[in-house]
């Protein structure tokens, strides 16, 4: 074995200028394989973190049937059991209740379609960044009643300032019209500019109130350490929270509330991971070709090793730990280049600059920022992927060296 | 032969060798026999390079159609191609901005202007929808049911139920938004919003329809009634807030849009769908971006293929390369037959490549189902089914792509090939 090993390693430099064509190839592959698979996981975490933290938490616990069909029906009640049974898990870290309603929100004569949320100021922020994008004014307080927080684009809308008074009209729980004066407190900007356009915050007193929903909350939203996270604590929560008489409690993890984020992101990397397969078929040609051509004209040498009394298992053997040394030197450049680049990029994101871009980013409800994130299965996969490709290239010229017959390879030039 | 960096001599080289590609016919048929010394060697750099075009044209091919369809789905639901309302909608878009005699101004301008294939007027307002069961905020549209049906998709989207037709008081809307409100086709709703004079009036409504269309967004968020009933519910008097246009199609917007700011003067605002929704316009130039990036990066590993091969191909010819230089073949003249040898090679795997795309779409000219990600897709407005697209521009792309690449990958060994020394190559087995 030692003996192949070292041939192998003589024959990979034996025409260096190939075999460097060949690794310049297969670095190039592997720094964009990684590099591209750290940035789509970068943005992709990125932008489930900044949807967890506008909407709905990695974990909301709602009523059975809240969330196909989103009413106020389907309300669980809010009290201290449940917040203990909450509190009592160590992988919670944010806790906040809500009482999600619809209205319609005016000002003399502008009105517009709003979604309302009660929250409770003084949780609210454990979970999501609504009472960080503040931008004039100031987030609901506990004391101050009929406040409202309106997003910047709804309240350019309605032509609202901190300090006007507006009319919220609603169907109530018991489905009487509700109708209060709100006075606006802050105006927020949200990343999702349909959600800035309509969404409204509400202290959760006050929702219930206006809603006559008693100590009812539509929803709870949980926030733990991370996306991955929120699957075995939803088990977890779903065996272990006191389950009321009335209407059994259900928890969805980030993915079933919001399903459409979680296919935009499958389509995003199969998009990829399909130019990626281009990239790392084409290189494989190449590592084929140089394989091979490495295999041809030592027809003559392979053959006097034949007749010397290689077995034709060696000679296979040999060629495929050449192509495998080959595909791991191209590896080892290409992970050595990569990984710090990635690692720099993680500690430094890009802002788009630019305003289309920005704006279509914003479309997906993210932040327009460029991030990246490393995960060991990263360079493991391409590792995986790189070196399984230059063991099927080398399968043809590996066979075709082992099958030659010594009499025949002797008589070739 | 040793390696000399890149200086004068080889620009001079490169300059003297592009003649000789020009002129020399000979040149072309060596090349043509050297492609083909090696077939199995050809063969796989052939492959990888119809492999590498393929797959991006393929690719781009699918971008663009999920691009195309995204904004047609777009036009077809509710955008038009072009939308004309009062001044000041932009910046304001309610009620506060209507504009007057719509009747005559349909009439007389909008259906008159030139390229005009359909219009609609509409009527929108926000409002608050509620069932016994539930209530959401909606946008309201006040149509008139047939000219609307020419110009947006909502009334070929009818899952269930009727078309607004002669019935009174009756409203279309999403079947998402029928499930979250507990209605059903004849179920009741009351529609409430505030009219012009900024009192709440609220009226009641049967179901007389439900649609699934490829908008979360219309699906959820909006309710068409009859324009007469929105007018007389909300206090309006033979005004509106939207003509919506559909032209031959969305590339003649632009003059559309001219023609009819010449004819409506102040008062309006014309814009065509890419201005009302630049997000689309972004999103194709963003698609475009990234699909040069793709050839980029597929075309870069396949100049250290292409390189590879004509760099043995030359390494194993020195001595015949030597020989013909000595019995008087100048260097510019090795250079161009290791040149068109690049370049046949690259022309071979395009037309293979090329090939391959045809094929591939004529496997996929009904479209890929790709309604797995119907929720995905959807919230976004973009259908299930998603038809590859190749404009004769794409085509254009990997021609000059592949013909760069090749002289790029060419330029080493065909220096190489020039300064091969006769007398040190003769002498070599």
């Amino acid at each position: 074995m030692g003996l192949e090993l070292r041939l192998a390693w003589r024959n990979v430099w034996r025409n260096p200028r190939r075999t460097g064509l060949t690794i310049a190839a297969t670095v190039f592959a592997v720094f964009l394989v990684v590099f591209f698979v750290a940035m789509s996981a970068g943005v992709h975490e990125k932008m489930i973190e900044d949807s967890v933290r506008v909407h709905s938490g990695h974990l909301t616990v709602t009523g059975e049937g809240y969330l196909e069909n989103k009413t106020l029906e389907y309300g669980m009640r809010w009290g201290d059991p449940l917040l203990e049974a909450l509190e009592s898990d160590p992988a919670v870290t944010g806790i906040a209740p809500r009482v999600t309603g619809f209205g319609l929100l005016s000002k003399t004569a502008k009105a517009q379609g709003v979604m309302v949320m009660g929250v409770d100021p003084a949780r609210e922020g454990t979970v999501s960044t609504l009472p960080d994008r503040i931008q004039e004014g100031r987030f609901l307080t506990g004391e101050t009643p009929r406040g409202i927080v309106l997003g910047s684009r709804l309240a350019k809308n309605l032509g609202a300032l901190p300090g006007d008074e507006l009319l919220l009209y609603s169907v109530a729980y018991s489905l009487e019209m509700a109708y209060e004066l709100f006075t606006v407190v802050g105006v927020m900007r949200l990343p999702e500019p349909a959600l800035d356009r309509r969404f409204a915050a509400i202290r959760l007193t006050d929702a219930q109130e206006f809603f006559v929903y008693g100590d009812l909350v539509t929803e709870v939203a949980l926030l733990t350490s991370s996306a991955e996270a929120a699957a075995p604590l939803a088990q977890r929560l779903r065996d272990e929270l006191p389950q009321p008489r009335a209407r059994p409690l259900a928890v969805h993890t980030w993915n079933e509330v919001m399903p459409d984020l979680e296919q935009l992101l499958l389509l995003d990397d199969a998009q990829m991971y399909i130019t990626l397969a281009i990239l790392v078929i084409v290189v494989a040609f190449g590592i084929l070709n140089t394989i091979l051509m490495a295999v041809l004209e030592r027809t003559r040498e392979l053959g006097v090793m034949l007749a010397l009394g290689f077995r034709p298992a060696a000679i296979f053997r040999l060629v495929y730990l050449e192509s495998l040394m080959l595909a791991a030197v191209g590896l080892g450049i290409g992970l050595a280049l990569a990984i710090p680049a990635v690692f720099w990029f993680e500690a430094h994101p890009i802002w788009i600059e630019s305003e289309a871009m920005a704006g279509m980013v914003e479309m997906f409800g993210m932040e327009p920022v460029m991030t990246w994130k490393f995960k060991i299965t990263n360079p493991i996969g391409s590792a995986a992927t790189i070196l399984g490709i230059a063991s099927l290239a080398a399968l043809y010229p590996a066979w075709k060296a082992s099958r030659a017959r010594p009499v025949d390879a002797l008589r070739a030039i | 032969m040793g390696d000399r960096p890149v200086g004068f001599q080889n620009v001079w080289l490169l300059l003297s060798s592009a003649g000789a590609l020009g002129t020399d016919r000979t040149i072309w048929r060596l090349a043509f026999r050297n492609v083909f010394r090696n077939f199995r060697r050809t063969a796989i750099v052939t492959a990888a390079i119809a492999v590498g075009v393929g797959g991006t044209l393929l690719t781009m091919a699918l971008n663009f159609g999920l691009m195309v369809q995204m904004v047609d789905t777009a036009i077809a639901t509710d955008l038009g191609h072009v939308q004309v309302h009062g001044a000041g909608f932009d910046r304001d878009p309610s009620l506060d901005v209507r504009m007057r005699a719509a009747e005559r101004v349909g009439r007389e301008v909008i259906g008159e202007a030139p390229g005009v294939r359909a219009w609609a007027p509409r009527i929108r307002s926000e409002a608050l929808v509620f069932s016994p069961r539930a209530s959401a905020g909606v946008t309201l549209i006040g149509v008139d049911p047939k000219r609307e049906a020419e110009v947006s998709s909502i009334a070929a989207s009818l899952t269930a139920g009727q078309y607004l037709g002669e019935t009174k008081r009756r409203v279309l809307l999403g079947e998402k938004l029928a499930r979250r409100l507990g209605v059903a086709v004849g179920g009741k709703l009351v529609v409430s919003a505030q009219d012009t004079s900024g009192d709440m009036t609220g009226e009641a409504f049967r179901v007389g329809g439900l649609f699934r269309t490829a908008s979360t967004a219309v699906d959820e968020g909006v309710i068409y009634l009859w324009l007469h009933e929105a007018s007389a519910m909300l206090g309006l008097d033979d005004e509106i807030s939207e003509f919506a246009l559909l032209a031959s199609d969305r590339t003649v917007a632009d003059p559309l849009r001219d023609a009819l700011v010449a004819e409506l003067g102040d008062g309006f605002e014309v814009r065509t769908w890419g201005e009302l929704q630049p997000l689309l316009v972004y999103m194709i130039e963003m698609f475009e971006s990234m699909g040069w990036i793709i050839y980029a990066v597929v075309f870069v590993a396949m100049t250290f293929g292409i390189a590879n091969v004509l760099l043995m191909s030359v390494h194993e010819r020195i001595r015949e390369i030597g020989i013909v230089m000595a019995i008087g073949m100048r260097p510019s003249r090795v250079v161009a037959m290791v040149l068109a040898e690049g370049v046949m090679l690259s022309a071979l795997g395009l037309a293979f490549g090329l090939l391959a795309t045809a094929g591939l779409l004529w496997v996929f000219r009904d479209g890929i189902d790709l309604s797995v990600w119907e929720a995905g897709l959807s919230a976004y407005g973009i259908g299930n089914r998603i038809v590859p697209v190749v404009r004769p521009g794409d085509l254009m792309a990997p021609v000059v792509a592949t013909i760069l690449t090749a002289f790029a990958a060419s330029l080493w060994p065909a220096l190489r090939a020039a300064r091969i020394a006769p007398a040190d190559a003769v002498r070599r087995v």
